[in-house]
């Protein structure tokens, strides 16, 4: 117990220094058309805490992450998201996910800079990933 | 002596139990074991296809694996002397529910003591996890299709 109540502030004060880096809270990867335009539009939203947005071809990505008090209504807000967009770019096919998964994978997109064939692919495997129910 | 002179002297006599610490104790240990669990779920969310909804189960099972172990090697029931509910609530304490009964009753040999003790206590958490879970899915449902709620 004694080497808990040592690791334990050490833990508390770790996350709070990792806390204090500040990060790039909207990312938009991709082709580059009406990238602040997306970003304007999660902007609006406040209950979005950090976005990444992957755009290829016809297909779009919006793998959010909702403020913490939020979390609650995660589906809800999903769906408003989702209509939200499908609603300002019909002739797209949008995908939004607020799942950790999702916005992990799509900024290892960013990371990595990947493209054209793998990058389409990627993002078909995680529309079924996200859609996994067991 | 009467009844209650008993009653009176008996509450002078017993040392009062530190309610407080009791709960702050359960309170950090139970915080703790969850923070456990959610660096292990978060291990499969990163390193395996798992999502937010899906790798409660995996999680689930790894925790209780882990709870089984330290009950096996005799650390379990420390943390539980000194946490108390702390312990017990969280799904670790299934596992030790699970593993010390089957370590107690191990003398009465395979069948009828392993087997048919396992879940002495864990029985009745299994048994009343499904009687409830079926009664929740038979209220959304029936709220569902009257309209009130949408899945």
């Amino acid at each position: 117990m004694r080497l808990l109540g040592m690791t334990l502030p050490l833990l508390v004060v770790l996350s709070l220094l990792n806390g204090c880096a500040e990060k790039e809270k909207f990312i938009v990867y991709g082709s580059t058309q009406n990238e602040s335009e997306v970003e304007a539009l999660i902007k609006e939203e406040d209950y979005v805490d950090r976005s990444t947005v992957i755009q290829y071809d016809d297909s779009m990505l919006v793998a959010v992450q909702i403020k913490p008090w939020e979390k609650w209504k995660k589906t809800k807000l999903e769906k408003k998201l989702q209509k939200k967009f499908e609603k300002k770019y019909p002739n797209k096919d949008v995908f939004v996910s607020a799942d950790y998964k999702i916005f992990y994978e799509a900024n290892k997109i960013k990371k990595d800079q990947m493209e054209d064939t793998k990058l389409s692919d990627k993002i078909t495997e995680l529309k079924e990933l996200a859609k996994e129910e067991t | 002596m009467e009844k209650e002179q008993y009653q009176q002297l008996e509450q002078n006599v017993t040392p009062k139990p530190p309610y407080l610490k009791n709960v702050a104790k359960a309170f950090f240990v139970g915080g703790f074991i969850c923070a456990i669990g959610q660096a292990v779920s978060l291990f499969y969310i990163i390193f395996f296809n798992f999502t937010e909804a899906t790798a409660g189960n995996p999680t689930v099972a790894t925790v209780v694996f882990f709870s089984m172990i330290l009950t096996g090697l005799g650390l379990y029931k420390r943390i539980g002397q000194f946490a108390g509910a702390g312990s017990a609530v969280p799904v670790t304490g299934f596992g030790n529910a699970v593993v010390s009964a089957a370590i107690e009753h191990r003398s009465e040999g395979l069948v009828l003591g392993v087997g048919g003790n396992l879940f002495k206590l864990a029985g009745s958490v299994v048994l009343f996890g499904v009687v409830s879970a079926f009664f929740v899915a038979l209220i959304k449902y029936i709220l569902v299709t009257i309209g009130v709620v949408s899945w």
